[in-house]
């Protein structure tokens, strides 16, 4: 991907991209489907954002796909430029001197598949945009909701519409040797410690990442080892055992809900008054704060990151934790958890508790940069090229800090930085928090 | 009719309904969309977030130091001309004399000679607003009609305001008719393009405020 | 005004009179100056002015106050202008003029009548023109019909205060009578419009005294000799840097009033006035409104009356009347937007419903 080719062309106009499509819709129907889908979509405070943008271009300052490559496409708001002109068109206060003088022009289907790219290639939703920007607009949430549209108009990602699939209909975001069931008590044999399974009551009900359970079964051992070590009475679910959802990356609305739905089910089926989430970020962000409103009232029970809950335990006195040995750390905050999820303090914490001296990235807490991976890119082959590009400040901002141990508390994240470890053969490798504090527990 | 008599008169009486026609519209039809409830249980309480939210719209205004580095000339590019703007606009003294016959309010002015070396600079900052709207590649990319034709409104009053107040170009009344024309364009193209944004910035970055807070989340 | 000898030329009325050559020269260099002419043309002054033969003048009033010919013959010494009124014939002006009713029909008759094609007509005050001009008349004749009868051999005709040259006070709104300017009946005569209400005497006799010596002067878009207006009241006012530096008087007798600050605030339309009070001033030089502290009226201008709201309102101020139907244009607006809203809630919750039960087919691809 050439980062001087500056294409010069008037807005709407972006390289053009061979697009993935689902379903056998007509060209025309497919942009009318992802327009309504946005008009039904939004609200007032949608409304809001699309009216207050200036087009002062400063989100792409934030933007690491922008500030990697320099060129200007991947600028945050334009990657929801074609919603912007749906909303006026269709919904705005002035909709109807747009349609009398045909202000706005229809956006084509080439139009709408290029920006599959820019809305799921070039985007990790990370809300980096969502701090920058002097208009306090919320791109991230536009993005969010563009790519719901996309979805609606069957031009989600290949991967990532058949891993939401996948997971709506079966659990699990793909198919696996064994189901996951079998494999987490494998784990549980291999590291020694109990893994509950659907306990009829628990205080606490876990879920796992399958990131985890599929490359770090350590880190699903780590979870049942501390819950051991607190005793808490808690439980997995075999009806809802995936902590990710794909259905919020694909921007399948229903499907997401869906997913979510199976955890609360199970979640209420236990009486569980707590839902632990594993290191994961998009999973906090879905459970935390969109479950409720898919499952159309509060939920009955607290919703809390796994660094979250140890946190809160170890300022009870019931989590003792031993100093690390681990030399000098640097820790990764995921963007879900920091900047759209709120949890910056609580790993901070364990790491005080573990005594490690901790070198704070360059860009750290609120303006940490997405690790490259989030939103479904890692899903996405044909997005490597790029996600590697917007990765390469990242790694050198990880090797600046002099640490000899990267830390971090979401497997995704942890998955995204090895496989930039083997692309760049780099010489570190994330470790997850919990695995550490697993280790060390006093 | 003279022009002034017809720039003063019946052309802003149009231009001011205009404008207060096309403002309430698309406030109120705005305002008026649908709401979602927020079912998820918050961080931070209700009023303490609204109080963090209102903040933001404050601090929004000051880049992050993260952000400073590739942001600052930009942003001090466009505050300062919004200052300059500000400055013009409420402490010349025929300025002041308009808006107090509008709404019976008055404040101290300041000297025209000072008024007059602030245009100039803000007349400046707009042309390099401009220029880097031209050149620089996110914003052309980014840049639409209404960019253009919103800072042609605003440097055009700037520029017949320069040109009345040195008596160049044109007899004074003349002058003077330009400048309050163009003001009453400004007021009828208000309401339909992104100046808007003077109405929207504060509620758009406190309620964003709120959202942010009440998740716990930074701002 | 016919005195025993007949003078023949304006030398004849000086030396009558024993003006001293020197004085003469004073007067003409002074004139050529106040006119804006180069020093040079005060020796063409001279020299045109001594040759120049009495022409006849003659001076109609029509709805007039009578202030400006009161401007005119204000003097409280006998003065070098009033000598000139000596070098005119003025033939026929019924203020004036000793002679009254028939006689001073006549006078007018044989005045036309013996200077044809080359008098010179002043005139003052508007016609009015309202239910077939009976508002002005004069011996059963109405005033539109003694213009046009009287313009008709006439070289040219200096229209004296602005009621003549643009309307003036008759004009203001409501205009019952239906005044106009002179330059509205008379469209085939050469026009010099010297406004003002009234206007400075040395501005009435300098122009007299340049047509009859030079000709026409150069004259502006509305005809009035540039030399005296030219410039704006605010261009010559002496009270400028206060208005530079933003120091104005608020209100009659407060501080800024005291200290002589700028009237601009006070409702003063110098910027907008083209007149000579700022140099020239009057009575001689000793004052001018803004000099006593009262903001200018613009009395120079084309519908002063009107054009600028009020004399107290501040030229900044809009002319928009009252701001009501401003504020219900907010409203209307709001009504508009709700509706606008309305119609965008009514068609996302419509659109709702269908596209669930499309969703479940996609699923099933």
């Amino acid at each position: 991907m050439s980062a001087q080719s500056v294409n010069t062309a008037t807005i709407g106009s972006v390289r053009a991209m061979p697009a993935d499509v689902q379903g056998d819709l007509n060209d025309q129907v497919r942009v009318e489907r992802a327009m309504q889908s946005f008009a039904m979509d939004y609200g007032a405070m949608t409304a809001l954002r699309l009216e207050s943008c200036i087009h002062c271009g400063i989100c792409a300052d934030a933007c690491h796909f922008y500030i990697a490559t320099e060129d200007p496409q991947y600028t945050p708001v334009l990657k929801v430029e074609p919603f912007k002109q749906a909303y006026k068109r269709e919904a705005g206060p002035f909709a109807f001197f747009f349609k009398l003088f045909g202000l706005k022009r229809r956006v084509t289907t080439g139009e709408l598949g290029n920006w599959q790219h820019l809305l799921f290639d070039s985007c990790n939703m990370c809300g980096r945009c969502s701090l920058i920007c002097p208009m306090g607009i919320d791109v991230s949430a536009l993005i969010e909701q563009a790519r719901r549209s996309m979805f609606d108009a069957g031009l989600a990602p290949a991967e990532l519409y058949a891993k939401a699939k996948h997971q709506e209909q079966t659990g699990q975001p793909e198919s696996s040797a064994e189901p996951y069931r079998e494999k987490l008590q494998a784990i549980g044999k291999q590291h020694r410690v109990e893994i509950p399974m659907d306990k009829p009551q628990a205080e606490v009900m876990l879920c796992v990442p399958r990131t985890d359970i599929e490359h770090y079964p350590k880190a699903v051992a780590a979870l049942a080892r501390v819950m051991q070590h607190l005793s808490v009475a808690c439980t997995f679910r075999s009806e809802g055992l995936v902590a990710e959802n794909y259905g919020y990356y694909a921007g399948g609305r229903d499907w997401q809900r869906q997913i979510s739905l199976k955890l609360i089910e199970q979640a209420l089926a236990c009486h569980a008054k707590m839902l632990v989430v594993p290191e994961c970020g998009h999973a906090y962000t879905a459970l935390r704060w969109e479950a409720a409103e898919l499952y159309g009232k509060p939920l009955p029970f607290r919703v809390l990151h796994v660094t979250e809950y140890l946190a809160e335990q170890l300022d009870a006195g019931k989590l003792k934790l031993r100093r690390a040995d681990s030399g000098a750390v640097t820790f990764h905050d995921p963007c879900q958890l920091v900047r759209k999820g709120g949890v910056m303090q609580a790993p901070r914490r364990l790491m005080q508790a573990l005594g490690l001296d901790l070198h704070e990235l360059e860009n750290n807490r609120a303006f940490s940069y997405c690790c490259g991976g989030g939103g479904g890119v890692l899903d996405i082959k044909r997005a490597a090229p790029l996600r590697y590009r917007a990765m390469e400040s990242k790694l050198r901002e990880v090797d600046d800090t002099g640490a000899g141990t990267f830390l971090t508390s979401c497997s995704d994240c942890r998955a995204t930085f090895d496989d930039a470890k083997a692309h760049f053969n780099w010489d570190k490798s994330p470790h997850s928090l919990l695995e550490l504090v697993a280790d060390n527990l006093g | 009719m003279e022009l002034l008599e017809f720039a003063r008169g019946p052309a802003l009486k149009v231009a001011l309904a205009v404008f207060c026609f096309g403002v309430s519209w698309r406030l109120v039809g705005t305002i008026l969309l649908r709401y979602h409830r927020h079912l998820s249980v918050p961080r931070v309480g209700f009023f303490k977030s609204a109080m963090l939210g209102l903040l933001v719209g404050g601090s929004r205004s000051w880049p992050h130091p993260q952000f400073i580095k590739r942001t600052g000339y930009g942003e001090a590019l466009g505050y300062s001309y919004h200052i300059g703007l500000f400055i013009v606009i409420l402490f010349f003294a025929p300025h002041v004399l308009f808006i107090k016959s509008l709404f019976g309010v008055s404040w101290p002015v300041l000297s025209s000679s000072i008024i007059t070396i602030i245009a100039v600079l803000t007349f400046t900052l707009l042309l390099a607003v401009l220029f880097r709207r031209l050149t620089y590649s996110v914003l052309r990319k980014l840049s639409n009609f209404d960019d253009y034709f919103s800072w042609f409104v605003t440097t055009l009053v700037i520029v017949t305001g320069l040109m009345a107040t040195a008596h160049f170009g044109a007899r004074y009344e003349t002058l003077m008719a330009w400048h309050i024309l163009s003001f009453d364009l400004l007021l009828i193209w208000y309401p339909f393009g992104k100046l808007m944004h003077a109405f929207y910035i504060f509620p758009s970055r406190m309620i964003n405020g709120y959202f942010l807070a009440r998740k716990g989340a930074p701002s | 005004m016919t005195t025993a000898k007949r003078l023949e030329t304006i030398e004849d009325v000086l030396t009558a009179n024993g003006v001293s050559r020197r004085t003469f020269l004073k007067f003409c260099i002074t004139t050529a100056s106040f006119m804006a002419l180069a020093p040079s043309m005060s020796s063409v002054i001279a020299k045109e002015l001594l040759k120049a033969r009495r022409p006849s003048v003659i001076y109609l009033s029509f709805q007039e106050c009578t202030g400006c010919l009161e401007s005119l013959t204000r003097s409280y010494t006998p003065s070098i202008e009033n000598m000139i009124f000596n070098m005119i014939s003025l033939d026929y002006d019924d203020t004036l003029m000793a002679a009254a009713g028939k006689a001073s029909e006549d006078a007018l008759a044989t005045a036309i009548k013996e200077n044809y094609g080359h008098y010179l007509m002043v005139v003052d005050g508007s016609v009015p023109l309202g239910n077939g001009g009976v508002y002005n008349t004069q011996a059963g004749k109405s005033a539109v019909q003694i213009l046009t009868d009287s313009a008709k051999g006439a070289a040219a005709i200096v229209c004296v205060g602005t009621c003549s040259s643009f309307g003036g006070i008759p004009f203001a709104n409501p205009n019952p009578t239906g005044a106009v300017p002179i330059s509205e009946i008379i469209k085939d005569k050469p026009i010099i419009n010297v406004s003002g209400c009234p206007p400075i005497p040395a501005v009435i006799t300098s122009t007299l005294v340049h047509y009859v010596t030079l000709g026409i002067p150069a004259l502006d878009a509305h005809h009035r000799p540039l030399a005296f207006y030219g410039n704006t009241i605010h261009d010559r006012c002496y009270r400028r840097p206060f208005f530079d530096e933003g120091k104005f008087a608020k209100s009659f007798d407060d501080e800024g009033a005291r200290n002589g600050w700028c009237l601009y605030e006070l409702g003063c339309k110098g910027p907008t006035t083209y007149n000579a009070c700022a140099t020239v001033k009057w009575n001689e030089g000793t004052s001018f409104p803004i000099e006593s502290g009262h903001p200018c009226l613009g009395c120079s201008e084309p519908n002063f009356w009107d054009r600028n709201g009020s004399f107290y309102a501040p030229l900044a101020a809009g002319l928009i009347g009252s701001v009501e139907p401003i504020g219900e244009a907010a409203g209307v607006g709001a009504a508009v937007g709700i509706a606008a809203a309305a119609v965008s809630r009514l068609r996302s919750r419509s659109k709702a419903k269908p596209h669930e039960t499309e969703k479940q087919t996609s699923k099933e691809e």
